[in-house]
């Protein structure tokens, strides 16, 4: 898992949603943006998300020059903003979006209640961000331990598991999800814990 | 212990931004007192995120084939010009370190929510145990407040045409259910009924999308007040 050392990658991408997202360089972009006020990293941001952006704002507002400005303050924030971004608490496609989705909700608000008092931040406050994973666990130590054995099953038994324990997905929605058949899900299943028992018990010994 | 959280639909609806800012807040706050619900809104979030930015991916592709039209909707925008209008500026954000505000009812001060801090309230107005105070967030016919009711004050019993989200800030009061604490997110709609009383007085978040509606005995004659109170 070389790549947890330079980002933490989002939950989703273990189990295959994003092949296509390039989130470690995501990541390093932002990094240098923040440290070195990078405008070819700034560059290479942009081209990735504003036409996303764009697509998304068009489906929330029905004006052009709207949507355009959602992409403009979204942008300028990622510029301003950009040393908040915490690697440690999520992905970048994760805090870029935090950005969008307050932007979006501040203008709305202006739009729809001719009101701009810009609460979006103190309802979704981006400094702090979200709780990291471990302060969501009870137990640090045993997630911790408990990641390094899932992180050693086999790819096939291991997407199987995250999915299931930590994205809470029905064994229907895996099956759908991988392309699978359910019975191969299920079979995937057992063997992984039968695994994960042996191991968890070894530990504890 | 908290024993009401928000639905996992009113959880997903506030990490994409669809709810007004009344419950947006709503759930904020029940998220500053409640691991387990943040742990799922960091979740969805990553989830959601990663979401919108894949299918868009995917979608764009086959829409640039598909749609001459929106493509040079698309292309009015001079990117690069905007990535040199925003990069000329230095300018970061500095964050200014937030400073706890206050709100008193009945002499006793209490911290105001993090997720209120920018938004108006009102002038507390008082009927018997009851005040609250309204909070200006201009969402038509949804009302937003805070309530508080002195020990031994209650809500004569009600039902509503809408939808009435009741979140503890401190206290706790009790209904027919049974009794609430500090961080339960009690949200009703027009099945229910209820009749909550705070032996020991409580402040409450209230959001209501209408007027409550008293149905027992003398208390009809309440019900100019249901709208006083939500
Ligand atoms: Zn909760």
């Amino acid at each position: 898992m070389q790549t947890n050392l330079l980002c933490k990658e989002t939950n989703a991408k273990s189990i295959k949603m994003s092949d296509e997202i390039d989130h470690p360089q995501l990541c390093l972009w932002l990094k240098a943006v923040s440290e070195n006020r990078n405008k070819q990293a700034f560059t290479h941001l942009f081209n990735f998300f504003a036409p996303k952006i764009i697509r998304i704002a068009r489906s929330k507002f029905p004006n052009e020059a709207q949507a355009n400005e959602v992409v403009q303050e979204t942008m300028s924030n990622v510029w301003r903003k950009a040393h908040l971004f915490n690697q440690d608490k999520g992905a970048a496609t994760t805090w870029v979006y935090t950005v969008m989705r307050n932007v979006t909700f501040d203008m709305l608000r202006k739009v729809k209640a001719n009101k701009e008092d810009n609460l979006s931040d103190d309802i979704w406050p981006i400094a702090e961000g979200l709780v990291s994973d471990d302060d969501a666990y009870e137990d640090h130590l045993e997630t911790e331990n408990l990641k390094a054995v899932i992180d050693n099953l086999p790819e096939s038994q291991r997407e199987v598991v995250k999915g299931f324990y930590f994205m809470e997905m029905t064994q229907e929605q895996l099956a759908e999800k991988l392309n699978l058949p359910l019975g191969t899900i299920k079979s995937r299943l057992r063997l992984a814990l039968a695994k994960l028992k042996v191991k968890l018990g070894e530990n504890h010994d | 212990m908290i024993k009401h959280h928000p639905t996992f639909e009113l959880l997903q609806s506030f990490v994409n931004g669809d709810l007004p800012a009344s419950l947006s807040a709503g759930i904020a706050i029940h998220a500053d007192m409640c691991q387990e619900c943040q742990r799922q809104i960091s979740q969805l979030t990553d989830q959601i995120a990663e979401a919108n930015f894949e299918f868009e991916a995917n979608f764009l592709d086959r829409f640039i084939i598909d749609e001459e039209k929106d493509l040079d909707e698309i292309a009015t925008i001079d990117f690069d010009d905007m990535i040199a209008g925003i990069t000329a500026s230095d300018e970061i954000e500095v964050l200014k370190e937030k400073e706890d505000k206050f709100i008193s009812f009945n002499d006793t001060n209490y911290k105001l929510p993090d997720a209120l801090h920018n938004m108006v309230l009102g002038k507390p107005a008082q009927i018997g145990k009851l005040s609250r105070s309204r909070i200006q967030l201009d969402e038509d016919e949804i009302h937003s407040s805070l309530l508080h009711i002195k020990p031994g004050g209650g809500v004569p019993e009600h039902t509503h045409k809408g939808f009435e989200l009741t979140l503890l800030l401190d206290g706790s009061f009790e209904d027919e259910q049974g009794t609430y604490v500090k961080g339960d997110f009690i949200m009703l709609n027009s099945e229910h009924q209820h009749h909550p009383v705070s032996e020991h007085g409580c402040l409450c978040y209230t959001v209501a999308n209408d007027a409550l509606h008293f149905t027992k005995g003398i208390n009809k004659l309440l019900n100019p007040i249901g709208s006083f109170i939500y």
